[in-house]
């Protein structure tokens, strides 16, 4: 099987390099495909590979032979090449088109031989061009005619075959028909393919080994699954984009975000919903209303408890189901695989589990709070084996499992502490290398050093020395019971069209997930308040929101939010009338303010979130001062200061 | 008018109808029978083409005045003195119908060569400045030190080749072979011309008259000598041709592609150039200049066989110069006017009507 490498091959016109010291070697018997920009070199990479163009520095070397130090034609019967534009002379016929890619094959004085004709038969039988073999050139479709050109180098019988855009012009369904042409091809005769392409998705679908050049150099091969990721996308291309799963052939597929792009009439929710309703959900039986809406915080009723201390320990006997069909809040066992310090006041940890595929609400994880458990000293007892998802739950502790555990001494049972999804990557997701899905959250960081030693809260300390290969148990929502409209999710902006993000740096990742879920045409603010300017992290958005990260330095906390959200929501006829009511006072000393609304048909929504307090102030100014619907607004108390989370 | 026309029966009308018939059923078969048979279509219409170049040639040496009937042509082909009719058909007629069908068939094949390799109509010979480049050479070859026959010939030569290369290598190796080779080309044409009018006006006015009689295109000056100049040139290029026109069928799927398939191009296309400037030098320093024969005929050949095709080209290329040639002698009572300036009264307009008709199938230069 023929090899092709490139060694350290530079390549240029005049005096310009368009590729410097580049190493490439095709893979045998594979479909390679170079992808990249306009003008990022992968044409001209192609045609110093075939000999086109001589190199200005390394070599190309075919079956270890530098070809330009072989003649051109013994080179032409193991290489074949369709450059982008062949030209097609008048009035000639396919069959005789055809015929020309024997070329190589024949001398000065060997003339068409019966070996020719059926290396041509054998061509055009593989193109499906056998009916047009009488028909001129220029009376084909643009399909037609390239299948005739790729016949044409078929017939010269190589084991290698280079083809520059061969799907230039062509429509959708032309463009399959090629690229399918080549696949058999590959598989069939075992032809080594490589193919410079401009369409990124047909690219992956069709590549064994995926090429993608920048300013003439390889930025990143491998399996299409593995090259294409929103960064590659994004860095070769300088195009932000969504890469997800193909639907149907399951290789990544690129969806471009332009500047300008059509706005969904559909709001998120709706579209989740929708994902939700085609999603798969076995065989489960139907389940009380009150069991799936709700999230693990929840009283329950009835004496179903366990004996105290032993946490959801699976009772004997019958009345124990599969906490996979039961449980809306499952248990899962997370390996960190990374952890990285962002800034001084954050750290994000990506964990991973192979119990992460029970994990999720069906939509994005948008403002998703989940539970982490940090260790206490006891250790070694697991108190949520009842929730794992290869447990078995009594039907009263699907409900009533956090109240037994906090029967549960809590030096032992360790502590409960709140975070946002940061990000949450599928298995299969292209930025997820891992055979598992992966969450990151990103832990604030409210630590210090002091002999030695961290202090600080106990999920404090667990982030800032939390190393890859450290598991850790989290509680959130089971796929298999929760739908988009999971309690453990706020953000429900309904039809609104303009809306209002505000928090501290304990609300940031939850912020930051969601802008980057809004679509474009949602206008509005973002208030982000973090304690220094070391913290401002990139965040990303296709909408139209404005996004601003305030630096507190040292100004009281929640000032700066504050002042933002007034600035931004003004005061009806400034204050001249009252707008609205005082709203009742809430201790968020005493009781966590929560107060949640949503899905409304109001083209205004607000969303704050962080340290109760500050959050109170702002409820009150929304309220009484602007006159906000509370029906548009979630104010959610994420912690109250002076007092840890329980 | 004709006493044996019924023996007879092929003259120049008679050979216009059959072409024009051969392009009428070319054109037909092209709409709707597709090209199923383009092969034998060419076959047919080479066939009648080469008939048409017989019938011409035969026309060329019985026709005029005096007429000399095919009897006695048969006599004095078998050696017999036929008194009055022997010198002028042995010494004039026959040498110039057969310098003229080979002048016009070399005339053909170079200006094909041309238009091939460069993918143009217009990059005929004549109009890129080869022509010119030939026709200084030799013009200054004949003022200034008397040449004549083949070396005359091999000057014309080296004049159209410095010419050819000259455009060549101006055009970025050839790189470019639409507007701006033609333009070179014609910029060259022009600066040759200045030379041309420079080199007749200096010298003295017989020697310029016949030397401008030579620059129209003229069959009349053909003798026996210069016929064998032209049949030696023929007898090495047309072999050459034939073997060069299968690496020009790779060259014109275009560079890369024809690379690829591993023919090396440069040396190719420098060849070709080379041929193409040989089959026009060679007919120039014996004819002269015989304007846009070699532009006319590929064109023409296509129009005709419904693609290009060299042997096709060779028998327009023969068949134009033949009845230009005629028309010439005999078609203007007293006057005789040389082939050079029917071929240029006559290929102007049909080459304006060629372009448009070519613009609206969209395969324009």
């Amino acid at each position: 099987m023929a090899q092709l490498t490139a060694r350290s091959l530079s390549l240029g016109y005049d005096k310009s390099t368009i590729v410097a010291d580049l190493s490439l070697e095709l893979p045998a018997g594979e479909v390679t495909m170079i992808v990249g920009a306009n003008g990022c070199g992968k044409s001209t990479l192609l045609r110093g590979m075939s000999r086109l163009l001589k190199p200005s520095g390394g070599s190309v070397v075919l079956d270890g032979k530098d070809i330009h130090a072989q003649p051109a034609r013994e080179i032409a019967k193991v290489l074949g090449l369709l450059p982008q534009t062949p030209i097609a002379p008048d009035g000639i016929t396919v069959r005789e088109l055809v015929g020309r890619g024997r070329y190589p094959h024949q001398g000065w004085f060997r003339r068409w031989s019966s070996e020719d004709d059926d290396a041509v038969a054998r061509a055009m039988h593989a193109t499906g061009t056998e009916e047009l073999s009488d028909r001129p050139i220029d009376e084909l479709s643009g399909g037609q005619r390239q299948r005739v050109w790729i016949a044409m180098a078929l017939a010269q019988e190589t084991d290698l075959l280079l083809l520059d855009e061969p799907t230039t012009y062509l429509d959708v369904a032309h463009q399959l028909e090629v690229l399918d042409v080549v696949a058999d091809l590959n598989r069939r005769r075992n032809t080594t393919v490589a193919i410079v392409l401009h369409d990124l998705n047909l690219a992956a679908r069709y590549a064994d080994h995926l090429v993608a050049l920048k300013d003439g150099e390889i930025y990143a091969q491998g399996h299409p699954a593995a090259v294409v990721t929103e960064t590659m996308v994004h860095d070769v291309f300088g195009m932000p984009s969504r890469v997800i799963p193909d639907p149907v052939a399951g290789t990544p597929l690129v969806l471009p975000i332009g500047r300008n792009r059509v706005v969904r009439d559909i709001n998120h929710d709706e579209n989740a919903a929708r994902a939700a309703a085609g999603r798969p959900t076995g065989t489960l039986p139907p389940v009380p209303a009150a069991a799936a809406a709700g999230e693990g915080v929840r009283p329950a009723d009835g004496d179903d408890r366990q004996s105290g201390g032993d946490g959801v320990v699976p009772a004997e006997g019958a009345g124990l189901r599969p906490a996979l069909e039961a449980c809306p809040t499952l248990a899962y066992t997370l390996t960190a695989v990374a952890a990285t310090t962002l800034s001084p006041s954050y750290r994000r940890v990506t964990f991973t589990g192979e119990d992460l595929a029970h994990f999720g609400t069906g939509g994005h994880p948008l403002d998703l709070r989940i539970k982490l458990v940090i260790p206490g000293e006891g250790g070694g007892v697991d108190h949520f084996a009842a929730l794992r998802p290869d447990g078995r739950i009594a039907d009263a502790d699907v409900t009533g499992w956090y109240r037994n555990w906090l029967q549960i001494d809590p030096a032992e049972r360790g502590w409960l502490r709140t975070y946002s999804i940061r990000s949450f990557r599928p298995a299969g997701h292209p930025g997820n290398m891992g055979g598992h899905a992966e969450i990151d959250v990103d832990f604030v960081l409210h630590v210090k050093r002091e002999d030695g030693r961290l202090v600080g809260g106990p999920a404090s300390v667990w982030a800032a020395t939390a190393e890859p290969g450290d598991t850790i148990t989290m509680l959130g929502p089971n796929a298999n019971r929760c739908g988009p409209d999971y309690a453990g999710i706020e953000f429900r902006p309904g039809s609104a069209r303009r809306i209002l993000l505000a928090g501290d740096e304990t609300a940031a990742p939850a912020i930051c997930s969601i802008l980057e879920t809004l679509p474009p045409g949602m206008t509005g603010n973002a208030f982000i308040e973090v304690p220094t300017v070391d913290d401002i992290q990139g965040s990303f958005t296709r909408s139209g929101v404005s996004v601003q990260w305030l630096p507190r330095g040292s100004n009281p906390h929640g000032e700066m939010l504050d002042n933002a959200v007034r600035s931004a929501v003004a005061i009806p006829a400034a204050g001249a009338v009252v707008a609205g009511r005082e709203p009742e006072d809430i201790d968020v000393d005493e009781t966590i303010l929560w107060e949640t609304a949503g899905g409304g048909n109001q083209p205004f929504y607000a969303w704050l979130a962080g340290e109760a307090g500050t959050i109170k102030e702002l409820r009150r100014y929304l309220v009484r001062d602007a006159g906000m619907n509370r029906k548009q607004v979630s104010f959610m108390g994420y912690w109250r200061r002076g007092k840890s989370e329980m | 008018m004709l006493k044996r026309a019924d023996t007879a029966p092929a003259t120049a009308p008679a050979d216009a109808n059959a072409s024009r018939e051969a392009a009428l059923s070319a054109s037909i078969g092209a709409d709707s029978s597709a090209a199923r048979g383009t092969g034998r279509r060419v076959r047919r219409v080479g066939a009648v083409l080469a008939g048409a170049v017989v019938v011409l040639f035969i026309a060329r040496v019985v026709l005029g005045s005096p007429v000399v009937y095919l009897d006695q042509l048969a006599q004095i082909l078998a050696g017999e003195t036929v008194p009055g009719l022997s010198f002028i058909v042995l010494e004039h007629r026959l040498p110039a119908a057969s310098v003229g069908a080979m002048a016009g068939a070399a005339l053909g094949l170079s200006g094909t060569v041309f238009q091939t390799l460069l993918r143009n109509p217009l990059a005929s010979p004549d109009v890129i400045g080869v022509g010119y480049g030939a026709a200084t050479a030799a013009v200054t070859g004949m003022l200034a030190f008397g040449l004549a026959g083949p070396l005359l010939s091999a000057v014309a030569f080296a004049g159209g080749l410095v010419v050819a290369l000259f455009v060549y290598f101006m055009a970025d190796s050839g790189k470019h072979t639409g507007g701006r080779f033609i333009l070179i080309g014609i910029g060259v044409a022009a600066m040759l011309q200045a030379v041309l009018n420079y080199l007749l006006t200096r010298t003295d006015v017989r020697a310029a008259g016949d030397a401008l009689h030579w620059l129209v295109g003229s069959l009349s000056s053909s003798t026996w000598e210069r016929a064998g100049t032209i049949l030696l040139s023929l007898v090495v290029l047309v072999p050459l041709t034939a073997l060069a026109v299968s690496k020009l069928k790779i060259l014109e799927l275009g560079d890369d592609a024809a690379s690829g398939l591993g023919l090396d191009v440069r040396r190719t296309r420098a060849a070709l150039v080379v041929l193409g400037v040989a089959l026009s030098a060679c007919t120039i320093a014996v004819t002269g200049p015989i304007a846009f024969v070699a532009f006319l005929a590929g064109p023409l050949a296509r129009l005709l066989a419904g693609r290009t095709n060299f042997a096709c080209s060779a028998f327009v290329g023969a068949a134009l110069v033949l009845a230009a040639d005629f028309a010439g002698a005999n078609l203007f009572g007293d006057i005789s006017l040389p082939a050079g300036v029917i071929t240029g009264a006559l290929g102007a307009p049909f080459l304006l009507w060629l372009l448009v008709r070519s613009n609206k199938q969209g395969m324009g230069g």
